[in-house]
């Protein structure tokens, strides 16, 4: 599933980024790597999301959460 | 002589540096552009212990690639001799993933002082951070500091001045349990960041071929990780046959590793990891919500025109009557001295109407800025992207492009610059192309004067009614030219949220003397000089010095163009004249009108009334008082936003299109305004 799919309040693992390098690299930067986890704030809105990972919140363009596969873990 | 230690301030957005900057140097900065493009840099001092420090504060950033110009500025900034030592301010409370940074900047091989800034934060929430292992997995000193309450700024410095002297890094004491290494150096007792195997065998053949090419090259380490990365920068500068090594960009690789590198910091040093910072995430339940946040957003900009407008207006009063004493003062000297008459109308009517006219709007232009730092302070600026993304993505534009588009609201040359935070070209031409639309506080002198001449109690309301028409004219704009061009929106959106935070009173008020200094040093600088250009035009004409206006050479331009006008009710070359004066900078329209229709104090009621008197005897009435406000409102931005339109696109052929199209919009939208406004 991608990110843009989950549920507020819900913690998912990235499992990939496919979005062009510079975005990717960027988002890596900032601690979006594979493997985090990362927690839905609000996903209400047909377009952008905001979301929590490594202790940040992110506002996330609606492009960028359609191209995170996150798969439903439990994640600590 | 005694040396001075240059410190660069550097650190994640948001994570207090400003606030710890200003702590050092309060408001005694030395604010310029970096060499070549358009990132701000401030330069400031400090003293401890008889040494001098001077301070640099770099542009926040997350990370020290070369992908926007202010990483690539902190970067070049870093390894240049400017900075002796780094300070790396990070957010303690937040501290995963700013130590990425710290890892970065650690590689760059300068002196890195870490200040933990925040602690306050970190403790409020329950949580223990362990400054004794922190700086033994990192090999620099940590110190924290609290910005906002000025603690461990002098331990800071300390360690500055220490580590400057003592470059050898404190012993590094890793574990890394369960880690089998087979390469040939033990890195560990000499970088914080060592990688796998894999990476540390490709860094020493890069090693090995930089040692022959490049054998004085300093910390070749941190440049054969970057040619691994396929840093187009460094690869420029120093060409190497490397594909052999890397056969491909190995960033993502280096970047993973180093958040797990981060991960094993904060599992060895954060104790006690409470979850106790619900309060950001309740305020935002409401502030970003889907059907609230719009609102809510348009409350907040209502009430921060409110306070600009009545409170402003009430401080204006006392400035008014301040300058209209000091002006029969000086004109009562220059009689008792028997000033040629030409001169003292150049000091009366030119010069001291001009100016300070213009120094009246101060109240309203301070309060405007204080509301615009308070909610960049708190947080709440970068919520408005999230709250906007969708809608700016109808137009066309990112939410991104909201900051802009915001900041045009008080004025339009920053704005201009915030566009560089885009990535494509194509949305940075077309926030460029509207941005002007937004009105500037330097248009707000005009509606006042204009908004309480002719509709009295109902003023704000005509003020507003512009602000939203500026709105509308941008959003119109960027939505055909989405349609024209088949633009479809980038929804690329990616913004920290920071947490609120009670703003900084410290902070918000440099933030304010900054911006009104800017504005006085304007209407010392070019308000003074149009004013004295505008004196000039209208007692001289043909026929040398004139007292009569209507034989200068201002009138004769007037003349000539105002039949251009007369469809919007403009046709006046009073008005004329005080428009072409008003592309120098927007607030000398009123000015102008001031010296046009040789009122003093214009923006008092007795000015307002004679003002009126000489339109309406004109025939310029309610309605030509509109369409010139629109007029104001929508035509050529100031000679400051050409030049630094022109700097942003790179392009005079975009920024003549531009101008023309704006004066275009102006003719079409005041005539089309002037009619309705017949109508009632």
């Amino acid at each position: 599933m991608t990110l843009k799919q989950g549920k507020n309040n819900q913690t998912y693992q990235v499992l990939s980024i496919d979005i062009e390098q510079k975005l990717e690299r960027r988002l890596e930067a900032l601690g979006l790597t594979q493997g985090t986890c990362i927690t839905i704030l609000n996903n209400d809105k047909k377009g952008a999301l905001t979301a929590k990972f490594r202790g940040t919140r992110f506002a996330l363009g609606r492009r960028i959460a359609d191209h995170i596969k996150v798969k439903e873990v439990p994640c600590s | 002589m005694k040396h001075t230690i240059n410190v660069g301030f550097i650190g994640n957005p948001n994570c207090g540096k400003t606030t710890l900057f200003n702590a050092y140097t309060g408001a005694n900065l030395k604010v310029a552009n970096w060499p070549g493009v358009t990132v701000e840099k401030k330069e400031g001092q400090t003293t401890y212990e008889g040494e001098t420090f001077k301070l640099i504060d770099l542009p926040g950033i997350y990370s020290l690639s070369s992908y926007t110009m202010e990483e690539t500025v902190s970067r070049q900034c870093i390894l240049s001799d400017e900075v002796d030592v780094i300070v790396n301010v990070v957010d303690a409370s937040c501290l995963e993933r700013n130590l990425y940074l710290t890892l970065q900047l650690i590689e760059l091989g300068k002196p890195v002082v870490l200040a933990l800034n925040m602690m306050d934060i970190v403790e409020e929430r329950g949580m223990e951070i362990d400054l004794h292992r922190l700086p033994e997995m990192l090999g620099i000193p940590a110190i924290p500091v609290s910005a906002r309450k000025k603690t461990g700024l002098s331990i800071l410095m300390h360690a500055v001045a220490h580590h400057k002297i003592n470059r050898r890094q404190s012993p590094l004491i890793h574990h890394h349990p369960g880690l089998q290494s087979s390469h040939v150096h033990n890195h560990h007792s000499e970088y914080a960041m060592v990688y796998e195997d894999d990476i540390e065998d490709r860094i020493d053949s890069i090693i090995t071929v930089l040692n022959k090419k490049y054998p004085e090259l300093p910390n070749k380490r941190w440049h054969a990780i970057k040619l691994l990365e396929k840093d187009p920068d460094i690869t420029r500068r120093y060409p190497l046959e490397t594909d052999a090594i890397a056969d491909r960009s190995y960033e993502k690789d280096i970047i993973n590793q180093k958040y797990n590198f981060i991960e094993e910091i904060i599992s060895e040093i954060l104790v006690n990891k409470a979850e106790k910072e619900a309060s950001t995430d309740k305020i935002d339940h409401y502030l970003t919500s889907r059907w609230l946040g719009l609102p809510i957003f348009l409350v907040i900009m209502a009430l921060v025109f409110f306070l600009t407008f009545t409170v402003g207006d009430w401080l204006k009063g006392y400035f008014e009557i301040g300058l209209e004493k000091f002006s029969s003062f000086v004109a009562g000297r220059l009689t008792a001295m028997h000033t040629d008459p030409m001169l003292s109308s150049l000091i009366l009517d030119g010069i001291i109407a001009g100016v300070g006219g213009i120094l009246t709007f101060l109240p309203n232009i301070f309060i405007l800025f204080l509301a615009l730092a308070v909610l960049e302070d708190s947080g709440y600026m970068a919520r408005v992207a999230f709250v906007m993304d969708d809608i700016m993505s109808h137009l066309g534009l990112s939410g991104r492009a909201f900051l802009p588009l915001l900041l045009g609201f008080g004025c339009t040359v920053p704005a201009l610059m915030a566009s560089r935070t885009l990535e494509h070209s194509k949305d940075r031409f077309k926030t460029i192309l509207v941005t002007p639309f937004m009105s500037c506080s330097a248009r707000l002198p005009i509606y006042v004067l204009f908004s309480s001449m002719f509709f009295g109690r109902n003023a704000m309301l005509v003020c507003y009614f512009l602000y939203l028409l500026g709105i509308a004219a941008a959003i119109a704009t960027a939505y055909i030219l989405s349609k024209i061009d088949g633009s479809r929106a980038d929804h690329a959106l990616l913004m920290e949220l920071p947490e609120y935070k009670s703003p900084n009173a410290h902070t918000i008020a440099i933030y304010v003397w900054e911006k009104v200094m800017d504005y006085l040093s304007r209407a010392g600088t070019v308000i003074f000089i149009a004013s004295v250009i505008m004196w000039v035009i209208l007692n001289f004409g043909p026929a040398g010095y004139v007292t009569d206006i209507s034989q200068s050479f201002g009138s004769l331009i007037g003349k000539f163009a105002a039949p251009l006008l007369k469809p919007a009710g403009l046709g006046y070359w009073q008005i004329v004249v005080a428009l072409i004066a008003g592309i120098a900078a927007k607030e000398v329209v009123v000015s102008s009108c001031s010296v046009l229709f040789s009122i003093q104090n214009i923006t008092s009621p007795s000015g307002m009334d004679s003002m009126v008197a000489a339109l309406s005897s004109l025939g310029f009435g309610a309605a030509n008082g509109l369409a010139l406000m629109v007029f104001c409102l929508l035509y050529v931005p100031c000679t400051a936003s050409i030049a630094t339109m022109h700097r942003e696109l790179g392009s005079a052929k975009k920024t003549f299109f531009i101008i023309l199209y704006q004066l275009a919009v102006a003719w079409v939208m005041s005539v089309i305004v002037y009619h309705i406004a017949l109508i009632f």
